[in-house]
């Protein structure tokens, strides 16, 4: 279009008809190129790459539709090449054949100067129109390219521990409406998110990026994977028309605990596969997608699984389950979970499926974005330990404190019902990392601050027996009566206090957690649990131990109902 | 047609019902089949007794109806779900949102 010259080439045997039409022509402001047979206009056109084509129909050695059919052929799809033909067989067979043969319009002779050239015009019109759909298109498909490469750096680049996540991602279109999401919580545990927004392309992926921030920063600040999945619910319902949703299974992974805890909004079931090819547990979808509901709904709640040493977790897309072979049929959960279980015995459980879903599909166009993430229960502390500090036995004389002078101290009470709906150790570490930057050394003061939170909460305030969950199934109960003691709280309180004292490399935190409770027999329970833990017997305690092994000093007063803990770190020199 | 209606009890029932496949290409019929319709106090009846196939787009399709519905102080009910409409339906936990019979 922005071309300065135009060319126009004319096909005709006739000398004075190409004489007439190339002064036309050029008072139209073309440059003419002229050709006496079919096959040399098609040679000429190959060369010249005209702009317009003037094609008679009877001429020598290769007629005129003959010569339009290559020419159209050779220009292929993506281009007009506009070819009008120009006749003096004015028959309703010969404008039949002129546009079966691939011309976009036919002149009739004789005809006058004005005639001819507001023809001519006409077809530049439209063959402007066809450039600039053809240019748009070429935009689109290239703003495309660009988001896809910005979206995979910037969302699933910055996933944690890559290595040791397993993925299959495939998109039908350049866009994936999936996301595949894996963050670090500060405690150690790894939180996981595979989801698909409805339908794909662009359109679909759009909120992947909100999705992947608030994930990612919410981890990172310690919030439970029900209060994110919380957020991100409220947050798509407000971004998201009403047809467009979000399923997604989150997980967070436990390697402490020993547990994994999943919610399913609307994916296929997810899988606890045991490294022999057992299916311990199938994860059903038990809430409605997100950005559906306005909040979740109120029985939603967290699953929680034990698994053990090489149980790999695995979360598919229905891509997968949907997908579709020559005859129709779906590849379907079996097959899947044959592949799935077989490829765990090889430790190769992307591997296995990809070949069988392959070997199904053969060469069947992809319908839908398929995904899949395969992830190890263990493995992860001692990854997340190689950058770790090292905690002292005892404190160096080096490092001389002030008991008295703490260098800040910080503190907040939650009382009543305000224990019901929030969450302190976020706004906790929050006030932490303010003052003193970020570092790996918070990782193990969140999990103090957060086990010590949660006995004060659950054994004081909410007076629960943690005996409670010396068995699996007492696990369940004690939530139910957690949650029904939380619902009808008024009164009672939990109250944390921070000292913070430097030392010359690391530095010394004191929490005191004080609650309303009556306290419990506190050297009875640590006994207890001592034992219980080591002979790997009790399902409770293990909190309180992990803390023990985390502090510096541990010391419970007022029978129980307040614990100060100090947690001492050194920086590696 | 793949999409067909039917308003029925003295027009206090509007029957949708979809054949085959329930997907993306029906998205302009299905939204004709009800959008013109808003006599309140309305029973919505979406019968997939004879839908073979729903995708997710159709399930953002039956979320449009319920907002259309609700707007007009109707009820919706989704009818006799075939098998494999019903394995979605129950994915996506749409029982919890929407009376399914």
């Amino acid at each position: 279009m922005a071309k300065n010259q135009m060319f126009a080439l004319v096909v005709d045997d006739s000398q004075t008809q190409c004489k007439v039409l190339t002064v036309l022509l050029e008072e139209e402001g073309y440059q003419v190129i002229v050709a006496n047979d079919g096959a040399t206009g098609v040679e000429r056109y190959i060369k010249h790459q005209p702009d317009l084509v003037l094609m008679d129909i009877n001429m020598p050695v290769m007629n005129g539709f003959d010569a339009a059919r290559k020419i159209k052929q050779l220009s292929g799809e993506g281009n007009l090449a506009p070819l009008i033909f120009i006749t003096s067989m004015d028959s309703d067979e010969a404008f039949i054949n002129s546009v079966d043969a691939g011309g976009d319009g036919i002149l009739v002779r004789p005809f006058s100067p004005p005639v001819f050239k507001a023809k001519i015009k006409s077809i530049q019109r439209i063959s402007n129109l066809y450039q600039q759909v053809k240019n748009l298109q070429q935009e689109q498909q290239s703003d495309a390219e660009l988001a896809e490469k910005m979206m995979s750096e910037v969302i699933e680049a910055r996933n944690f521990a890559l290595d040791k996540v397993s993925v299959i991602k495939k998109a039908a279109t350049i866009f994936s409406g999936d996301i595949q999401l894996t963050a670090l919580c500060p405690n150690g545990d790894v939180n996981v998110l595979l989801g698909d927004f409805t339908g794909h392309g662009l359109r679909s992926s759009i909120g992947a990026i909100p999705v992947a921030e608030t994930f990612r920063a919410m981890t990172k600040k310690g919030f439970s994977i029900l209060e994110i999945v919380a957020q991100l619910n409220k947050q798509l319902h407000n971004l998201l028309p009403s047809d467009l949703f979000f399923a997604a299974c989150f997980a967070c992974i436990s390697e402490h605990e020993k547990s994994a805890y999943i919610f399913n909004a609307g994916m296929p079931d997810g899988y606890i596969i045991s490294t022999t090819g057992q299916i311990k547990y199938r994860l059903p979808s038990n809430h409605p997608p997100l950005g559906i509901l306005k909040t979740l709904l109120p029985d939603a709640q967290l699953s929680i699984y034990d698994t053990s040493d090489d149980d790999r977790l695995v979360f598919i897309s229905d891509g997968i389950i949907e997908a579709r072979n020559e005859q129709g049929q779906l590849f379907g959960v079996e097959r899947f979970e044959k592949a799935a279980t077989a490829g765990a015995a090889q430790n190769a459980i992307v591997n296995n499926v990809n070949n069988s879903l392959q070997d199904f599909c053969h060469n069947m166009p992809q319908e839908d974005d398929i995904s899949l993430v395969d992830i190890p229960c263990t493995g992860w502390q001692s990854s997340a330990q190689t950058s770790k500090v090292v905690i002292p036995q005892s404190i160096n004389n080096d490092d001389m404190y002030d008991d008295a002078n703490p260098s800040w101290s910080w503190s907040m009470e939650l009382t009543g019902a305000s224990l019901k709906t929030v969450n302190p150790i976020p706004l906790v570490m929050n006030q932490v990392n303010e003052i003193e930057g970020a570092g790996e050394h918070w990782h193990n003061l969140y999990t103090i601050l957060t086990e010590l939170f949660v006995n004060a909460l659950d054994h004081g305030v909410l007076g629960l027996s943690s005996s409670l969950k010396d068995s699996a199934q007492g696990f369940s109960q004690y939530f139910n009566e957690r949650t029904k003691r939380l619902e009808s709280l008024t009164t009672g309180f939990v109250s944390i206090a921070l000292r913070y004292y430097p030392f010359d490399r690391g530095g010394k935190m004191v929490v005191v957690i004080r609650d309303s409770g009556t306290g419990f027999e506190i050297l009875d329970v640590i006994r207890d649990n001592s034992v219980a833990v080591e002979s790997g017997a009790s399902l409770s305690g293990r909190g309180i131990e992990l803390v023990n092994q985390l502090c510096d000093t541990l010391e419970y007063q007022n029978a129980g109902a307040t614990v100060t803990a100090s947690y001492v770190w050194h920086l590696p020199s | 047609m793949t999409v067909s209606t039917n308003v029925i009890d003295e027009g206090r029932q509007l029957v949708i019902s979809i054949k085959e496949r329930f997907d993306f290409s029906l998205h302009q019929e299905f939204r004709d089949a009800y959008s013109h319709y808003d006599k309140p106090d309305t029973t919505y009846i979406l019968d997939l007794s004879q839908t073979d196939y729903m995708d997710s787009s159709a399930l953002g399709m039956i979320l449009l109806l319920k907002d259309h519905v609700e707007m007009n102080a109707g009820q919706l009910i989704i009818s006799k779900p075939s098998e494999t409409v019903n394995k979605i339906l129950e994915i996506a936990q749409f029982h919890r949102l929407i009376t399914i019979e």
